[in-house]
């Protein structure tokens, strides 16, 4: 689908969590899918802030962004009130690739946004999958999982998790440090796994080279941009910092 | 909307070497990708020109780690010019930028003069109407600046793709030097047709946070954009426009429609928009319909006598 510089309007803006916080915005985006992202338009700062999209209804025409309060960028969007305009670019970024496979989803704190996304697509198709979620405290915990860990690591059982449930791919999205350590796991284990990742962002599409990684495909280094070419990409492929 | 009015010729006075754009208004480089990338967003026809991702002799990675800073209204970048190289742009870039009928200035850069010597050759044997010599990277660590920072040096290289590069020729100034004026007097000797000003400005950004009783640092050295260095490029425009008769592009900070008159005032003839691209990425297209409404109100009636009246 095209990408467009949208305006939408504030249906609901929600505490649901510490420094936590629901956006709904109406708009006359007609589709997206899990794993892509927005772009918010901030006034007076330089740059957009991306989310990723945690819920999409096509009924409505509405999209739902989580988010955690970082500095002025989302005071100023947790400050919005019902009505108010919300300018953004989307659908950006490809999202996860939905195989029909036995998936284990994990979210690591605010990484849980796309994954009660993918979840519910991947409900959608039948496809059988087992959602664990992470967080540092009670506060901080958002609802959707199948099983929520409040701290200790959302992958201390991961390998009994995999183990039991039969797993054949992993879908993650959360801090670099979770999403290298599944990569690892998924690779010993000799399953997939599909991660979102989460970069400082200037243009949203691809121009300005501001969000690059290094992937390794087909024995080559090669660089990709988060914002267009991911966020999502195979673990197998990224080369971490 | 009709843009006819903002037809703008680029005329070197000295060799009468000239560029002809359909609007003053031109995506910077680093900011606007090779060719079609903002199609989505614009009409590309409202452009004067699309200058391209800075392209040099081999394909470039670019820079390890973070590359991006925000900071108060400005943001510092370190790229480190990753691109693809000359031969996959004229492989594969050029074609669309001639099927979609898009103008464009070629942004060169190199590590040696050689490097620039074979970027000018190819461009010459590929009739690339417009060259924007990048001598201002500062987040590379071998050539590129040192070229720019140095007259004597600098007017070697210049006269040197002169003579390999019969097209449009622009060179690209820093503004990270005490005075300007010799570099840009050393450029129009050289045989330059135009000057681009200003490449981004040297900047550190420091964040501290206090977590855990541990200070948790972050810095980020590279080049400064955005809306802060728009007094720093109109001070270089003005100094630019004491020494050179050639014409000037200017590039700054650039993100309204009064920036364009302050920027013609000091002497710019066209403009480059680059950060402003992030914050709205359909911003050329609307400085184009703005200035273009604006000459149809007042009855101007064209942009030579709209820069006319501005430095009355």
């Amino acid at each position: 689908m095209e990408k467009k510089d949208y305006k939408g309007s504030v249906e609901q803006i929600e505490q649901i969590a510490l420094e936590t916080y629901k956006l709904i915005i109406s708009s006359s985006l007609k589709e997206a899918i899990p794993g892509q992202f927005i772009s918010i338009l901030c006034p007076n700062k330089t740059l957009r802030r991306p989310f990723s999209i945690a819920h999409f209804d096509s009924e409505k025409n509405e999209l739902t962004v989580l988010f955690k309060l970082k500095g002025e960028g989302t005071n100023y969007i947790a400050n919005l009130k019902k009505g108010d305009v919300v300018n953004f670019l989307a659908p950006l970024g490809n999202g996860f690739e939905l195989v029909n496979k036995k998936a284990l989803l994990v979210g690591a704190g605010i990484g849980i946004a796309p994954m009660l996304f993918l979840k519910k697509e991947l409900d959608k198709k039948n496809i059988d999958n087992y959602f664990i979620a992470g967080f540092k405290n009670n506060e901080e915990v958002i609802k959707g999982a199948d099983k929520t860990v409040v701290g200790g690591s959302v992958l201390d059982d991961i390998d009994s998790i995999i183990e039991e449930k039969k797993i054949e791919l992993i879908y993650s999205c959360g801090p670099n440090i979770v999403l290298k350590k599944l990569a690892d796991i998924a690779l010993k284990k000799n399953i997939e796994s599909q991660l979102a990742l989460e970069r400082v962002m200037a243009c949203s599409i691809g121009v300005c080279r501001g969000c690059v990684i290094k992937l390794i495909k087909k024995q080559e280094i090669v660089t990709a941009s988060v914002c267009k070419d991911g966020p999502v990409f195979l673990g197998s492929e990224i080369i971490w910092d | 909307m009709g843009l006819e009015k903002l037809k703008t010729i680029l005329k070197n006075p000295i060799s009468g070497n000239c560029l002809e754009l359909r609007t003053p208004i031109i995506g910077a480089s680093g900011t606007y990708g090779y060719e079609s990338e903002f199609e989505d967003f614009i009409d590309l026809n409202c452009l004067g020109a699309v200058s391209t991702k800075g392209i040099t002799l081999e394909k470039r990675p670019g820079n390890s780690g973070e590359r991006l800073f925000e900071v108060q209204n400005g943001l510092i970048n370190r790229i480190g010019l990753e691109n693809i190289g000359i031969n996959r742009f004229i492989a594969e870039k050029l074609p669309i930028l001639e099927s979609k009928n898009i103008d464009f200035l070629l942004n060169i850069a190199g590590s040696t003069e050689k490097d620039y010597e074979t970027l000018a050759l190819i461009a010459n044997e590929n009739k690339i109407k417009a060259l924007e010599v990048n001598v201002s990277c500062p987040n590379v660590k071998q050539g590129c600046l040192e070229f720019g920072l140095n007259p004597e040096g600098l007017f070697k290289l210049i006269k040197l793709i002169r003579k390999n590069y019969e097209g449009f020729l622009i060179v690209k100034l820093s503004p990270n030097t005490t005075d300007i004026k010799p570099l840009a007097s050393a450029v129009e000797k050289a045989g330059a047709d135009c000057i681009s000003a200003i490449n981004t400005v040297r900047g550190l950004g420091v964040k501290i946070n206090y977590n855990s009783n541990k200070f948790i640092k972050k810095c980020v050295s590279g080049g400064l954009s955005g809306g802060c260095i728009k007094p720093i490029a109109l001070y270089m425009a003005s100094e630019i426009k004491r020494v050179a008769k050639i014409p000037l592009i200017a590039i700054g900070g650039i993100a309204t429609l009064e920036d364009l008159f302050e920027f013609i005032y000091v002497g710019a003839d066209a403009f480059q928009i680059g950060s402003a691209n992030f914050v709205n990425p359909s911003i050329c297209s609307k400085l184009a319909q703005e200035l273009n409404q604006f000459m149809i109100e007042n009855n101007f009636s064209g942009f030579e006598e709209l820069k006319k009246a501005i430095k009355e």
